[in-house]
């Protein structure tokens, strides 16, 4: 699904990722865990395409294709989701609006037809229900005056909406309080698939308590310094990085 | 010629003599330091021909075209006086012989719109007298081909009400001015909204007179510009009586080589007291060749008032954009998306809801334009 090989990235001159490789099959969780300032969620931009990031070197593969020139609506098209760690407020576009906007936009780019209003609109509702989001704040401006919960709620329900091959969570546990987590947690769990990879980009464990990862990479300086199963999350969290990154050194 | 159309000829005559005397606007007058009226005219000059002219007028609404005969007395006593007795409203005063008036009688609550339609070139005056609780929507298009200036007066009586939805649609090369004067009595409310998508150099020049107890302004407007249109938005309201209220919100798109004005004074006289002013002027440019000045300006001479105001002139948001496009929506459909967003909280304050659609519908479709690339 996804194969990352030897990737520099750069961003405002400075050296970011200095080599990071990762392997990520159909089906697959992998948690993404480090420090402040190790690269997370630079990662999560470049793979989501945002402007302002150069490789140099290496490059990312998914489903076989290279995605480093392709423009971030087209990656969406091809079915990689990035769920934000501080989704932005839009005011003057509803909530349902921007869905059934991003929604037939995805479609029309592969050839589908699009759904009218009232099919996007039962289509939503569907979903919202598991994730406690109600008609009232679909109607409202996207994202605006929405708690740090409902915005992570509402980037799950995008994730549920557009179903897509490859999901990136960056720090979505944190501003969460504990009944939030396990409400997103719940709803990211709800969409674990066979033809589906997530990519789970975590500062803490806590969150991998709920969603749990089959593989763990820990990210360090831009690299990869050490991976192993979900036990190694349990084990950063009682020795923290400083311990942890002694031992890969 | 009767005693009350000679009244009417002294004051043109005297208007004529102003516009003599000051000549045209140059930019080192302050309040013309962004549009320069008399490069853009040249030697041409105003015609003095009236542009054409095509109205609707509801039911009970009285109308006078000034083509000899008696004068009514509610012409008499306004036709200039409310205007501002500068050099636009002096120039439509004096060259305008033919003016149009309206009067909506006391009491008349009028559901279909006054149509107004202006197009072509030269000076036009209006007067319109709103009578004391009576109302009227007012709708104007305005589409100017060559050099164009308006005149409008409004009187509002006490407890009166006028709504206006002025939208222009100039030729690209027109030289397009207006100039409107409002002067509200006590308890009376103007609301006006204004929709420009400017031209080789537009100004609407807008003057409030909150002169009664309790009189209210509410001012908005979009622009949506491309190409090298100039379209300025020139406000002075002023807060003559206790417990006025005036509120302000223009929102400017600007891409190409455009540029938007907008320079709105407020002045809160003296005896003023309890007033209440607020003022919004924002801009979004596009590209790295689009201008906009935007000047606000308190003069607070009473006590007790609250005065809050604002500008702020930026690019599209770049976190805003990625998010979309991220969610597979196109660089050139979330441009627009969030172009009509931040458009769209002006667009509100139009109350009657068809002719927000209109007005809707216009901007919409000047957004590709103003998208376009400067050449």
């Amino acid at each position: 699904m996804l194969e990352i090989e030897n990737l520099h990235v750069t961003a405002d001159g400075k050296h970011i990722l200095k080599g990071l490789s990762l392997s990520l099959g159909a089906g697959e969780v992998h948690a993404i865990m480090g420090p402040n300032g190790s690269g997370k969620s630079t990662l999560s931009y470049v793979l989501a395409g945002r402007e302002g990031y150069e490789i140099t070197e290496g490059r990312i593969l998914y489903q076989g294709e290279d995605l480093t020139a392709m423009k971030p609506e087209e990656r969406a098209a091809k079915g990689i989701f990035l769920a934000m760690q501080y989704p932005v407020e839009i005011p003057g576009v509803t909530t349902m609006n921007f869905l059934k906007t991003a929604l037939n936009a995805q479609r029309r780019a592969r050839g589908e037809s699009e759904y009218d209003a009232m099919s996007v609109l039962k289509l939503v509702r569907q979903k919202a229900a598991a994730l406690k989001i109600g008609e009232e704040m679909l109607r409202r401006a996207l994202n605006v005056g929405f708690s740090g919960g409902e915005k992570k709620r509402l980037e799950i329900l995008q994730m549920a909406l557009f179903e897509p091959r490859l999901a990136i969570l960056d720090e979505t546990d944190s501003g969460l309080d504990i009944d939030a987590l396990k409400l997103v947690a719940e709803g990211v769990n709800e969409l674990r698939a066979p033809d589906r990879a997530m990519l789970v980009i975590t500062h803490y464990q806590r969150l991998l308590a709920y969603i749990v990862p089959d593989r763990v990479h820990v990210l360090a300086d831009g690299r990869i310094v050490k991976e192993g199963g979900k036990e190694l999350a349990e084990e950063l969290e009682a020795g923290g990085y400083a311990e942890v990154l002694k031992g890969a050194a | 010629m009767n005693a009350s159309s000679a009244a009417l000829d002294l004051r043109r005559a005297e208007a004529a003599e102003r516009v003599r005397t000051r000549g045209l606007p140059h930019r080192r007058i302050e309040d013309w330091k962004y549009t320069d009226l008399r490069a853009a005219l040249g030697d041409g000059g105003f015609d003095r021909a009236s542009p054409v002219g095509a109205i609707k007028l509801p039911r009970g609404v009285e109308q006078y075209i000034n083509v000899g005969g008696v004068v009514p007395r509610w012409v008499e006593t306004y036709y200039g006086k409310v205007a501002p007795q500068d050099f636009l409203s002096d120039a439509s005063l004096a060259f305008d012989k033919n003016f149009f008036a309206f009067r909506v009688p006391s009491g008349l609550q009028v559901s279909e719109p006054l149509d107004f339609e202006l197009s072509g070139y030269g000076q036009s005056h209006v007067l319109i007298v709103v009578e004391a609780g009576a109302s009227v929507l007012l709708k104007e298009y305005i589409k100017a081909d060559g050099a164009m200036n308006m005149g409008l007066e409004i009187v509002l009586d006490e407890g009166a009400a006028l709504r206006q939805v002025w939208r222009s649609a100039h030729d690209e090369g027109a030289v397009a001015m207006a100039n409107i004067a409002v002067k509200a009595a006590a308890g009376a409310v103007y609301r006006g909204h204004y929709m420009t998508t400017g031209s080789k150099l537009s100004r609407t020049e807008i003057h409030i007179a909150l002169e009664g107890e309790g009189s209210e302004a509410h001012l908005s407007g979009i622009g949506v510009l491309g190409g090298s249109a100039h379209a300025d938005v020139t406000t002075h309201v002023e807060h003559v009586a206790g417990k006025t209220q005036s509120t302000q919100l223009f929102k400017n798109v600007a891409g190409g080589k455009s540029r938007a004005v907008y320079q709105g004074r407020i002045t809160v006289h003296e005896g003023a007291n309890g007033s209440d002013s607020r003022q919004t002027a924002k801009a979004i440019l596009l590209g790295g060749r689009a201008e906009a000045d935007l000047k606000p300006e308190l003069l607070i001479f009473a006590d007790d008032v609250k005065c809050a105001h604002g500008a702020a002139v930026g690019d599209l948001d770049a976190e805003s954009l990625f998010y979309l496009r991220s969610r597979g929506v196109s660089e050139a459909e979330a441009r627009n998306l969030l172009l009509r967003a931040f458009l769209e909280e002006a667009a509100q304050e139009i109350e009657d809801e068809t002719l927000r659609a209109e007005i809707w519908l216009a901007a919409e479709a000047a957004l590709p334009r103003a998208m376009e690339d400067a050449p």
